[in-house]
This record gives C-alpha cells, structure tokens and sequence, in this order.
C-alpha cells in the first residue's frame, strides 16, 4: 500500500525484560511484551503506532492509552493512531482508517486486505498440518523447520498466484517427511487468551512442547478465524455469533471480555469431539480467563475431559512447565490405555 | 408466608445495599444480611475459588457459603454487568453466578438477575427476575423499586460532602467500594488514619455529575465504572485546595486497578501529590500498614512544615543508574541530589 510497516522482532527475552520494566507490575504479559516490541521498534526506525481500541470490558480496550503514556514517560515518541472498532461508530472508523492510508486509493486497500487474509488463512492451514505431523515425524523438528521457512516465503509473496505456490510447495514438502502413521497420539484442546495462544513465545512454545511429547494439538482460535469473525462479520455484515458460545451456555451463559466464553465453550466443544484434555493457558491476572478458570472444573466433571490450567507471565523458566506437562500428558495416557483395556474386557463375552 | 433472602455482604453490596435491601423488604421479604468479614468468612472463601482470583470475589464466596448454611429460601447473586451507559463493572462481576455455581458450594436456589444499562435503560426483565419468585403484581413490584431507588439516591446524596479546609492533612482513599468499606479487609484503615490526625476523603464524596465532568480532560473514555470513579474523584480531588495526599488500594491481581492506578499515579506525579500504593491480598498481618501509614504522613507533614524545597524531588529518581530509573518508569535527571 506504499507505508512502510516496520515489522517488530519476534519477541525474545530482552523484548520481554525490556517490557517488564517499564510496565505496571499487573499488567497482563501481552502488555509487556507490546511495550517491548515498541521500545524495539522504535530502534529499527519506526514513527507511527497503529493500535486496535476496543470499548471493554477486557483490558486490551485501554492498552492504546496506556502504551501511548508509558513511552512519552520514558521519551519514545510515536505519532499514535488508535483505531476503534466499528460498533463505536462507523464514521470515526472510516475517518481514522483514512488517516492511515492517506492518499491511497480504496482498491488497493481492499486488494491488499485480501492479500494479507489469504495469507493469514493459508499459514492457518499449513499449521494445522504441521501439528498433525509433529508428534508423528521420526526426526522431530522438521515440520517446524519447513514451517518456519515457508513463513519467510510467504511473507515475501506479492500476489495471489505466487502465495498459492508457495502453499503447495510447502504443503508437498510436510507431505514427504517420514512420520509413524501408527503412533498412539494425543488429542490435546488448547483454549485460552488470544495473544498467549497465538504467540509462540508468550504460551512458551507449549504447542512445540506437546507436539514432541507425542500429543496433537488443536487450538480454539486461529488467526484467520478470528480476523473473520471481528473484521469482516461484525456489524457491518450482520450477525456475529459465535458457535462456542452456545456450547458455554450451560455453565457460562454470559459475555465476560476477552475469550472467557469461547474458552469454555471450546473446551466442551473438544469434549465433545473425544479429545483426551484441554489445555488452558492465559496471561497471569486475566480477568476473564480467571473466571472462565473458575468454571472449568465444572466443565471438566460434567465432560469428563481433565483440564490443565497454565498461567504465564515473566517468569520463562522452563523446567517447571516441562515437568507439569510430561505429568499431564503420562496421566492422560494412563486414562486412555486404561478406557481401552476397559473396552476390550466388556468386548470379550 | 414469610420468604427469606440471603444478601451476602461482598462486591457490590457497599455500593448498592440500600437499594436491595429496601427493595426487598417492601417486596415484604426478609433479608438476611451476612456477618461483616471475618477471618473464618475469608478463610472459606479462599477455599472455593482457585488461587489467581481477586481477594474481593474470594471474600465474596465466604460470605455466600456462610449464608448457605442458614435457612434460606433464595440467595441473591446479580449479574452486573453495566450500571451505567459505555462502562462495565468488571469481567468477574458479570461471570459470578456462573462461578458461584461452579464451585462446591452447596447452596439454595440462586436469584441472578441481569443488570445490564450498555445500550439502554429498560429494567424490566431484571425487575421480573428479581422479583418474580416472591410476586407477580407488577404494581407491587415498580412500587417497591421506586422505594429502593429513592433509598439508593439519598444515601448517594448523604455521601456527598465537600471537604472543609482545615489544617488537618486530607487523605484521598482511592479503593473500590468492597476494599474501602469493608474494614476487615482494608485493615481497619480509616481508624488508622484517624489516629494519625488525618481527615479522610472517599471517591464517593464528589458528585457524580462533577466527576464524570472532570473526567472529560482524559482522552479515552474509560469503560469501568470503578475506574471511572477513582480517576473522576483524583481529577476532582486535584483541584481542591489544602495539605493532601492519595492513598491508593487496590487488591492483588485487580486488572482494572493495574491500569487506572498507572493512569492515576501519572497524573498526580504531574500534579506533585504525594501517593502511596497499598496492595490487599489473604495476609492479615497489620505491622507493615502500619509502619508505612505512619512513614507516608510524617513525610506529607514535614515537606509541608519543614523541608519545603529540600525534600528529595518527589516521583522523581534520583539516582545516576539508567536501568533503575528505568524501572521507576521516569526519565534519569543526574542534576537533581537528594538531601
């Protein structure tokens, strides 16, 4: 679109310690991190802060306000443009989305909206894939490695054509790794907040972490998906309503911010499936997952699905998770083989 | 016959008491109100709930399990969702009939009306859920609510008082309704700023209408309506003349606190008004209050009295270390020394 978008490096420790130490201490981690990345940011160049507001009740709705405050404080400053969603009203949302993209002209908007989605929609696939693969591979760590090449490549495609062949290269690539079609794998739900899930470094690459412990996992929010469901459904095309809500409904029957309700709905909704666990993992201090935590036991005593909750925040030691997810993933496999002995015992007259 | 209702004394019980207890009782339905917060109260309620969760929603379950133990025929656990239009209360009042029913608590059958004023006004359907287990005459009903609403309005109104500039030290307590007015959770606070000779300013004593005014010069609108109250009362307190300082009391975890206390700190950091940030979680030991209360009002007093210039720069580092100053979020100023 001719703006020049300094994309932040991927988040490390140092962003991380940068972000603790000029954020509130109960902030959520997202908050720290964005605050980070922008520190670093900053340093690679970049002039103008483009944040997404929202009207409540989750944190988030204020972090635009709060970033804004917190680097004048320490002298970085951005040319801030907040955009709200549009439910607030739709004429601010044009004007400010406007601002943005200045004098470019709106096909080309939609052209690269378009663009940007099918991306989003075909890596969204590509790591489904890949975390079918994962616990099945006989090297570990190829898929990984294919994966994170094509989002090189993928990044770098300027139209749709080159995408889909990208898409297909990739694809055929992940199809030739040797894996073990036989292997007793896992099912594993992960639910939880939408940055932690989508961000592997914030959820501590939990996702890596089951899939080489031999568990497949399937997450509650995709990128696309939700892209979808805030962007392109909200009131402007009518309805919004989300499936997993109705799942909730007989143990959360209410909006609580964030991704309260989709968690729970979500984990009925991979009880239902047959999945063997849930896996919840959320910033420490998240309002709405903390009441959603609350509720899980319920869900899990009427499902009959074991839920492991995972709070996150600065600390990034290691061990202490790794250990709680073998434990995790060796009962539900205990569970598992003891359900089939039980079958076959009823099968034998 | 005679019904009974159980109102457990937690969350938004100190903000709205009057209204649900006058409303019942005209609806000629017994209240029976919990014991003010005591240690066996906390101590069950830190019991049912997991651990992340927020000390007022744990001393919240304390005090409905220990109504369940009564001869109850309803308990009253409201949904609030919105009191006001644009502002929510918080995520974990609008989960907390959901939460409550999860957790292993036996209890009788639960009341939860829906209160919800986002997008408009009508209460209609939450007047019904309120009221429909004891009557069915909607008269009788939008009666009795007239009643509760005058009962709510005036006890606001008697909150409302202008503070008197004396020479006594005024404290602003900057703490949502449950942490201010329970005592057993803020610790006896304001009996220990009394002793200190401190007069004590509450949110609640500005308006409404002027702190939803002086809120406009914040360029967001904030959507809690704590929140809205505290940084509302903070822009209020800042015009008033005489000695202050602000005293501010969340409890451990608070999201909204973690962002509105930020909001606020900043602004009196601006306005050169001494604060301090007192933290409530399950301790119960007062030593530690005690000792900062006291640091916090000599130090008020004497820059005031004494040190006027002389006093180390407040909110301000001192020191020539960049990653401390860092940390107190402030620039490094190596030209200011302290005394």
């Amino acid at each position: 679109m001719g703006l020049d978008v300094i994309v932040p490096p991927r988040p490390t420790k140092d962003t991380l310690s940068l972000g603790v130490q000029h954020s509130p201490e109960f902030a959520c981690l997202p908050l720290k991190i964005v605050i980070g990345n922008l520190i670093e940011a900053k340093e690679k160049g970049a002039d103008t802060l483009l944040m997404i507001g929202g009207c409540g009740p989750c944190r988030f709705g204020l972090y635009g306000q709060l970033v804004k405050e917190i680097l004048e404080d320490i002298g970085i400053s951005y040319q801030t443009i907040i955009i709200e969603p549009p439910d607030t009203g739709y004429w601010q949302f044009i004007r400010r989305i406007k601002k943005v993209i200045g004098p470019v002209p709106w096909w080309k908007v939609i052209q690269s909206i378009q663009l940007g989605y099918k991306k989003a929609l075909l890596i969204d696939q590509l790591e489904k894939f890949v975390q079918e693969i994962r616990p099945r591979e006989y090297n570990k760590g190829i898929a990984d490695q294919i994966f994170n090449n094509s989002l090189q490549m993928i990044d770098n495609t300027q139209n749709l054509t080159e995408l889909e062949e990208v898409f297909g290269l990739t694809k055929e690539k992940l199809w030739h790794i040797p894996k073990n079609e036989y292997a007793d794998v896992l099912e594993i739900g992960l639910v939880g907040e939408i940055y932690t899930l989508l961000e592997p470094f914030a959820s501590v690459e939990i996702e890596r972490k089951l899939g080489k412990m031999g568990a497949s996992v399937q997450r509650s929010l995709y990128l696309s998906e939700w892209v979808k469901e805030h962007l392109f459904t909200s009131k402007i095309f009518g309805l919004k309503e989300n499936e997993y809500r109705s799942y909730a409904s007989p143990f959360l029957n209410h909006f609580v911010g964030g991704h309260g309700i989709e968690s729970i709905g979500a984990g009925v909704v991979f009880a239902h499936k047959g999945y063997d666990g849930i896996v919840q993992i959320a910033p420490l201090t998240c309002m709405p997952e903390i009441v959603a935590h609350n509720i899980f036991p319920q869900v899990s005593k009427k499902c009959g699905i074991p839920v492991l909750n995972i709070y996150v925040d600065e600390q990034t030691g290691q061990a202490g998770l790794d250990t709680r997810l073998e434990a995790y993933i060796e009962l539900l496999q205990a569970k598992r083989h003891s359900l089939t002995a039980k079958n076959q015992y009823v099968n034998i007259p | 016959m005679g019904w009974k209702i159980g109102l457990p004394r937690g969350l938004s019980y100190y903000t709205y008491f009057p209204l649900w207890r006058t409303f019942y009782q005209a609806l000629g339905v017994e209240v029976i109100e919990s014991a003010t917060t005591n240690k066996a109260i906390l101590d069950q309620g830190v019991k049912s709930v997991v651990d992340e969760t927020c000390l007022p929603v744990k001393v919240f379950f304390g005090h409905a399990a220990s109504l369940c133990s009564c001869e109850l025929d309803y308990l009253f656990i409201p949904r609030l969702i919105s009191v006001e239009r644009k502002a929510y209360i918080c995520p974990k009042f609008m989960g907390l009939p959901d939460m409550f029913n999860a957790s292993r608590i036996q209890h009788p059958p639960l009341i939860k009306p829906v209160v919800n004023k986002v997008k408009s006004d009508r209460n209609e359907q939450f007047l019904w859920d309120c009221a429909s287990p004891f009557t069915t005459k909607w008269s009788k009903i939008k009666k009795a609510w007239q009643e509760a609403e005058q009962e709510q309005s005036s006890h606001e109104q008697n909150l409302i008082k202008d503070y008197q500039d004396d020479d006594k030290l005024n404290i602003l307590i900057l703490g949502h309704d449950y942490n201010l007015y329970d005592h057993y959770i803020n610790m006896g606070l304001w009996k220990k700023l009394q002793d200190l000779d401190c007069s004590i300013i509450t949110p609640a004593q500005f308006s409404k209408e002027e702190r939803d005014t002086q809120l406009k010069k914040f360029p967001r609108s904030v959507f809690w309506t704590y929140g809205r109250n505290l940084l509302g009362a903070v822009y209020c307190f800042m015009q008033r003349p005489g000695k202050k300082g602000v005293l501010i009391l969340s409890s451990f975890g608070c999201g909204i606190d973690s962002f509105i206390d930020n909001f606020i700190i900043r602004r009196l950091i601006e306005h050169k008004i001494p604060y301090l940030n007192i933290i409530l979680d399950e301790h119960t030991g007062e030593g530690g209050l005690v000792t900062r209360l006291e640091a916090f009002v000599d130090i008020i007093r004497w820059r005031s009295d004494y040190y006027q210039d002389h006093l180390s720069p407040y909110g301000q580092y001192v020191g020539c270390c960049k990653r401390d100053a860092g940390i107190h979020g402030l620039g490094c100023d190596c030209s200011t020394t302290s005394h």
